[in-house]
């Protein structure tokens, strides 16, 4: 890939929403935080990554987008003539491919040549809907964010999906890296053999490498170091749901050695299903109610890289 | 303790150093329910964190609460005077219980056993006799030392479990003195 979030002018930011399982409130989430910083007065592009199952056009009530990244991947276009205006000052909108296009008949260059022009596009923040699962396309967008944001809601086969999206991407960033430096097959090599090493994890083979080779070390300390995660807990429907994402943070760390921002928490509610339905914006309509106040704290903590607070006790 | 220890202490409680105890105590239980139960977030990684793996854990979370817990309670015992009276405010963050309204023998053991402390523990930590700390419970007054030695035990314990200190020796000791007045001037 050859590409990380640094080559990027620093004006802007790339925020990208996955975590796995689909049906977690991913577009939700992506369309009210947005609204949310165009609403602060930040310059927002929306892009919908979801290939195969985009509608994040519907929370904005565009039933059938003129333009769309079928043109990009298709045609050619350039990512720039693709943007749409929503309602909303600040904000507009790169609607998804909604002609069901597989995510693998995306070529290589074709992917390239997108994030190059993601990180282009003309915006403080670019908000990227990066869909459900784990296919290495949706993988390296999340690698290239500032900002890597997963959803989850309460459930544990969501849970599962959410370790093996991150995992997975985790995985990707070191062979990732390691190419660039040169050490191509090293990881890969290791890992298949990993019995005959006595490594049972990703955590073990990052510390084996990390060991065994003393320049590795210095080259996934650094480029590692930025490897954080933002978690946001959606559809909570009481005080035990909410402390999973503390609990997930601990786990986490001792599992992948990786950190977790707990952004905060939205509980499950009726106005979000009443919203989408209604095809409006849920910022801008439901502004008096709990998962609005949730969602900016959510968004608060996501600016300043922090966690959210008063947990409450177990 | 060095303060590398202790610092590496509130690491295994995930928490910053000038944490409260009431932080320390939320923490301690939290993660202590999340690696000994049967939780939504470990049941995926089941095979990673294995019975045995958990355990050790559990023994850190264990050893990291009791440090803390010792570390804080000397810290009152240098920072505070322990024979002034009437102290207005406390110097460390403390929980208050709330089912317990007047610390006496039982309401003290009540505090302790919502922490999940044994008396052996503190016997062990605040080098107090396991005796003295079970008479006190269980108010055998009659054995207790005179009421300003008494009072420094108990602020030391009430430290310890991050109790009010001040109104832990206010209780104890009204009580303690109301049986002396009784036995020492029997009514005819």
């Amino acid at each position: 890939m050859g590409m990380t979030a640094k080559d990027k002018p620093k004006e802007g930011e790339i925020w990208a929403i996955g975590g796995g399982k689909g049906g977690t409130g991913k577009t939700f989430i992506t369309s009210s935080t947005g609204t949310y910083l165009a609403k602060k007065g930040r310059q927002v592009v929306l892009v919908d990554m979801d290939i195969g199952g985009a509608n994040l056009h519907t929370f904005f009530g565009i039933s059938r987008p003129k333009k769309s990244l079928t043109s990009f991947f298709e045609m050619g276009a350039s990512l720039s003539d693709l943007i749409v205006p929503t309602e909303m000052a600040n904000m507009s909108l790169i609607t998804g491919d909604i002609h069901s296009m597989a995510s693998d008949k995306i070529t290589f260059s074709q992917k390239l040549k997108l994030f190059r022009q993601i990180m282009k596009l003309n915006a403080q923040t670019v908000l990227v809907d990066l869909g459900a699962g784990s296919h290495n396309n949706t993988l390296d967008t999340f690698l290239i964010a500032d900002k890597m944001i997963v959803v989850l809601v309460p459930e544990v086969i969501a849970i599962e999906n959410m370790y093996h999206f991150i995992k997975n991407s985790l995985f990707r960033k070191v062979k990732l890296t390691l190419k660039e430096y040169g050490f191509k097959e090293i990881v890969q090599h290791i890992w298949d053999r990993r019995q005959s090493y006595g490594i049972v994890n990703l955590k073990e083979l990052i510390d084996y490498l990390k060991e065994s080779f003393s320049y590795i070390g210095t080259i996934l300390d650094h480029e590692l170091s930025s490897f954080q995660v933002h978690l946001i807990l959606n559809m909570v429907r009481n005080n035990q749901d909410i402390q999973l994402g503390a609990s997930i943070k601990s786990v986490m760390m001792k599992y992948l050695g990786i950190p977790i921002h707990y952004s905060g928490y939205v509980e499950y509610s009726d106005a979000v299903w009443k919203s989408v339905r209604e095809r409006k914006p849920f910022m801008l309509n439901y502004l008096a109610t709990g998962c609005a106040k949730e969602i900016e704290v959510v968004v608060e903590n996501l600016i300043k890289n922090a966690d959210v607070e008063r947990l409450g006790s177990v | 303790m060095l303060k590398d220890e202790l610092k590496k202490f509130y690491e295994v409680l995930e928490l910053p150093p000038n944490a409260s105890l009431r932080d320390v105590h939320n923490s301690y239980m939290r993660l202590k329910k999340l690696y000994s139960g049967e939780s939504i977030v470990l049941e995926p990684l089941s095979e990673e964190f294995s019975d045995k793996k958990r355990k050790k854990i559990l023994e850190q979370i264990e050893e990291a609460y009791t440090k803390i817990l010792a570390a804080r309670s000397l810290e009152a015992a240098r920072t505070e005077p322990l024979f002034t009276e009437g102290q207005a405010e406390e110097k460390l963050p403390e929980t208050v219980d709330p089912a317990v309204l007047v610390y006496s023998g039982p309401g003290l053991m009540k505090a302790r056993n919502a922490k999940n402390v044994s008396l052996n523990e503190i016997s062990k930590e605040l080098k107090l006799r396991l005796e003295l700390l079970n008479n006190i419970e269980a108010e055998r007054y009659e054995t207790l030392p005179e009421a300003i030695y008494l009072k420094a035990q108990l602020r030391t314990y009430a430290a310890f479990l991050g109790l009010p200190q001040a109104k832990v020796v206010e209780d104890y000791l009204a009580r303690y003195r109301a049986w002396k007045e009784k036995t020492a001037l029997p009514k005819e």
